[in-house]
């Protein structure tokens, strides 16, 4: 049994669909969007990676979104999109496993349910905002559209929810408690999130360097990107890769259990914090490369990671839009080398996805 | 603009009914299940919504689902309460 | 996929309105007492009061000086007490790949209405609440309190999150992730909860009357349970009895509505069955069942017509009626109940149940009963369609 990517559905700021995730990890865009948050000095304006679902009309009518917020649009879209990419195989729905990762839920609707009563009174609080602003809210609508049956599960870990998430996807398809699984991220711009942004990092600008340690660069995101994993031996067109492995720690990363040739995909997003914790993987034999500059800030990054490593072994080259090391470069083929996703979290808590090539039909 | 207009607007923005206009509602039509198509969601919500505007409270869901029948009952219901 | 091995369970900690800790819990049960009352570390403005089941404890002595939520503090609490029954050290854990998997709703929830109120207003707001958020996340909490390295994940799976993450580490015990998982779940009370609950018309302004003909929904409760899972190797090495085993899980989703369950219970019977397979039981190797049990109109009925289905004959109760719903914690302090009663041989009464509902199939047990049996079920239903089975073998001791 070796799970394999079968399909890849993203939303984020850089548009939608793996062909325009793929422009953006080429070119290395910056933010489109712009956002205002209250400061004490005034309005400020600043550059995010800002989501949009109208693509959702494609795959939903209208109607059937009259109460969905924005962060479920944007996972069901994702959702939408990986089955489509996967050339919407006829797999059994019962037997699909569903498993969504976000590292601080539906915030909007979380504060839209508290606007409801906090001035008012609590006998206007609003049953549809509260009802949606449960963590599985984006699961669930994703599994009514769907017609997903099989175990559930979200996870809420902020910087480690994608890999805490992705470990327990793994094993469930692993054991065959699935035959197969839609596995995502999803995390959502919030109005409240830009105002403590600004107040624990100061203003920001669109410059997101996560190779600079010592700086704090980061720039606020949002996106949904959905994987749809089986057993490599049901799928009837190559994969994207295989996932590996999954790990989780605590404590200094040991690159030493890495496989030879791996390359190192880093999680760093631009946020001092961590910095810390990814510096000491620079400097050694192996090369680090960095995409967040093409999707930005926020903990479902983590999986965009997980997309652009998958996006590079299936085209068997370096796309990514940042990299360091002199033996490889931008466009520079990787010959068969695995990719190892590291994210790090702001306590030294570490979660590692390593991804291998698929290499042919005998593999 | 009349009770039954000034609820059916409510109806419509308050339970984010996007392509349905409030004159296209119909008085007798079911709004639950058939009809307009509303769901047990968006019964609770309606309660909410007409204490808000209108100051009627619907104290249980046994109350609620005879006069939701349609905009005709829910007027009616709403008139024995008062409503401002 | 093939039957489970059971993972077995060296410790468990656990507390809600009904006791401090596992064995108040047990004595308050069986003598059939509850104490629900209105809120008293919130206000509300509600025209009526609905009686919720607080812990009495303010917990301020827990998380060793740190600003940490609530819920932060019960989860600290319960896995205090897991690991003391459990015999094992901060130290000795230390050497070993030690997992955390807890569930959650109101500690992974970023309500702080004071913070919120004053920003809504235009001022700048003291950022404690935020960075208490930031450093609350209940299963990053208890790696940190016993400095874990394995796997660490906080479910946010609505009203089945303490039992999926039951049944998660018990998989990763089984996969060979780890040697020992800290599991469980952990819910304070909130005034925001309060208020969500309300909205939907699915509380009840007396104490909760699960599978009663009267019943009018849930009242809400706080609480928190951990059970330390261990694998057979490290156990059998220094030769610790188990409490409990978790024999088998199952879990889906109905896809059917957000906040209803399917009126027939497509996807607990999907669940349910899944788990008794993979734990080899059969329904007559049955003890009793441990309900999810809400005592909303919907909850109840789907339940009954399901367990009337699939486990006819076998006794079941609802413990939310001494407990309170407690949403996050609630499959998990309900998994403790379970192994704890069936070490005791005996099931309380499922209290605030009276009259049967002629609508329902068949009805809880109403007095303390003998039970025998090797095994038992605890199921709970969330939000978003999901359901969640777990099959509970005797321990080797008594509690």
């Amino acid at each position: 049994m070796r799970t394999a990517i079968s399909g890849i559905g993203l939303c984020g700021g850089f548009g939608t669909g793996i062909e325009a995730f793929r422009k953006a990890l080429e070119t290395g865009e910056r933010a489109k969007g712009t956002v205002t948050v209250r400061s004490e000095e005034g309005p400020f304006q600043g550059p995010a990676y800002l989501a949009d679902t109208g693509p959702l009309d494609r795959f939903v009518e209208r109607k059937a979104l009259r109460r969905l917020d924005h962060f479920s649009k944007l996972a069901l879209l994702a959702a939408c999109l990986a089955y489509e990419d996967a050339g919407d195989p006829a797999w059994d729905r019962s037997k699909t496993g569903l498993v969504v990762a976000s590292g601080y839920g539906p915030l909007t609707t979380t504060f839209a349910f508290l606007d409801s009563f906090i001035e008012s009174g609590d006998k206007f609080s609003s049953p549809t905002p509260f009802s949606h602003s449960v963590h599985n809210a984006a699961l669930a609508q994703v599994s009514m559209r769907l017609g997903i049956t099989g175990p559930g599960l979200t996870v809420s870990q902020f910087e480690m929810s994608v890999p805490s998430a992705l470990l327990t996807a793994w094993t469930w398809l692993e054991e065959g408690r699935v035959d197969s699984l839609l596995f995502g991220a999803v995390d959502e711009y919030n109005e409240v999130l830009g105002y403590c942004w600004h107040r624990l990092f100061g203003p920001w600008g669109d410059d997101l360097k996560p190779l600079d340690f010592q700086r704090q660069t980061a720039v606020p995101g949002e996106g949904a990107v959905f994987f749809l994993l089986a057993d490599a031996e049901k799928i009837d067109r190559p994969p994207y890769a295989y996932v590996e492995r999954v790990r989780l720690g605590r404590g200094p990363y040991e690159p030493a259990s890495l496989p030879q040739e791996a390359c190192l995909v880093l999680g760093a997003d631009g946020h001092k914090g961590c910095g810390s914790y990814y510096r000491p993987l620079l400097g050694r034999s192996y090369p680090v490369l960095c995409g967040t500059p093409s999707y930005g800030s926020f903990p479902a990054g983590a999986a965009f990671d997980v997309a652009a490593a998958a996006l590079m072994l299936k085209e068997g080259k370096i796309t990514a839009s940042c990299w360091h090391s002199g033996t490889v470069s931008k466009g520079c083929p990787l010959e068969g080398r695995p990719l190892c996703c590291l994210k790090m979290g702001p306590d030294g808590e570490w979660g590692e996805i390593l991804l291998t090539p698929w290499k042919g039909k005998d593999d | 603009m009349t009770l039954k207009e000034r609820l059916k607007q409510v109806i419509v923005e308050g339970l984010n009914l996007e392509e349905i206009r409030p004159e296209d509602i119909e008085d007798e039509a079911p709004l639950f299940g058939d009809g307009l198509g509303l769901d047990s969601l968006d019964a609770v919500e309606l309660v909410v919504l007409l204490e808000k505007h209108f100051g009627v409270e619907v104290k249980n869901m046994d109350e609620g689902r005879a006069a939701f029948q349609s905009i005709n009952t829910l007027v009616k219901f709403m008139e024995e309460r008062g409503a401002r | 996929m093939k039957e489970g091995v059971p993972v077995a369970v060296t410790g468990m900690g656990c507390l809600s309105a009904a006791g401090d800790d596992l064995s108040s819990s047990m004595e308050s049960v069986f003598r059939g007492v509850r104490s629900p009352a209105p809120p008293r570390r919130f206000s509300s403005s509600h025209p009526l009061t609905y009686p919720v089941f607080e812990v009495a404890d303010d917990l301020e002595g827990w998380g060793g000086g740190q600003d940490l939520s609530r819920t932060a503090r019960l989860a600290l609490k319960a896995a205090h007490e897991a690991l003391t029954r459990s015999g094992w050290n901060k130290k000795d854990l230390a050497s070993l790949r030690v997992g955390v998997c807890l569930g959650t709703t109101v500690g992974s929830s970023l309500n702080s209405e004071e913070f919120y109120r004053l920003y809504l207003r235009g001022e700048n707001p003291d950022l404690s609440p935020i960075t208490r958020f930031l450093r609350s996340n209940p299963a990053a909490v208890l790696a940190r309190e016993f400095g874990l390295n394995g796997p660490c994940q906080t479910v946010v799976n609505a009203c089945s999150s303490g039992t999926d993450a039951l049944g998660i580490a018990s998989r990763w015990i089984r996969a060979g992730l780890c040697d020992v998982v800290l599991a469980g779940g952990a819910d304070e009370l909130s005034h925001v909860t309060y208020n969500g609950f309300i909205s939907l018309m699915i509380t009840d302004e007396a104490p909760c009357r699960p599978f009663d003909r009267e019943r009018k929904g849930l009242n809400l409760g706080e609480g928190a349970a951990i059970m330390v899972l261990e694998g057979e190797e490290w156990r059998k090495r220094r030769g610790k009895a188990a409490e409990a085993f978790i024999l088998g899980y199952g879990a889906s989703c109905d896809a059917y509505h957000l906040t209803a369950p399917h009126p027939e219970g497509r996807g607990l019977k999907q669940a349910l069955l899944e788990a008794l397979r993979l734990s080899r039981t059969a329904p007559e190797d049955l003890a009793f069942v441990n309900a999810h049990g809400t005592g909303t109109k919907d909850n109840d009925r789907a339940e009954a017509l399901v367990l009337q289905d699939l486990l006819p004959g076998v006794p079941f109760l609802s413990t939310k009626g001494y407990t309170g719903h407690t949403l996050g914690a609630a499959g998990a302090v309900e998994a403790v109940f379970t192994a704890a009663c069936l070490q005791a041989g005996r099931i309380p009464k499922s209290i605030g149940f009276l009259h049967p509902d002629p609508e329902l199939p068949c009805s809880p047990v109403s007095q303390v009963m003998e039970v025998k049996g090797k095994a038992a079920l605890s199921q709970s239903l969330a939000f978003g369609g999901q359901n969640s089975v777990i099959v509970i073998g005797k321990g080797e001791t008594n509690p």
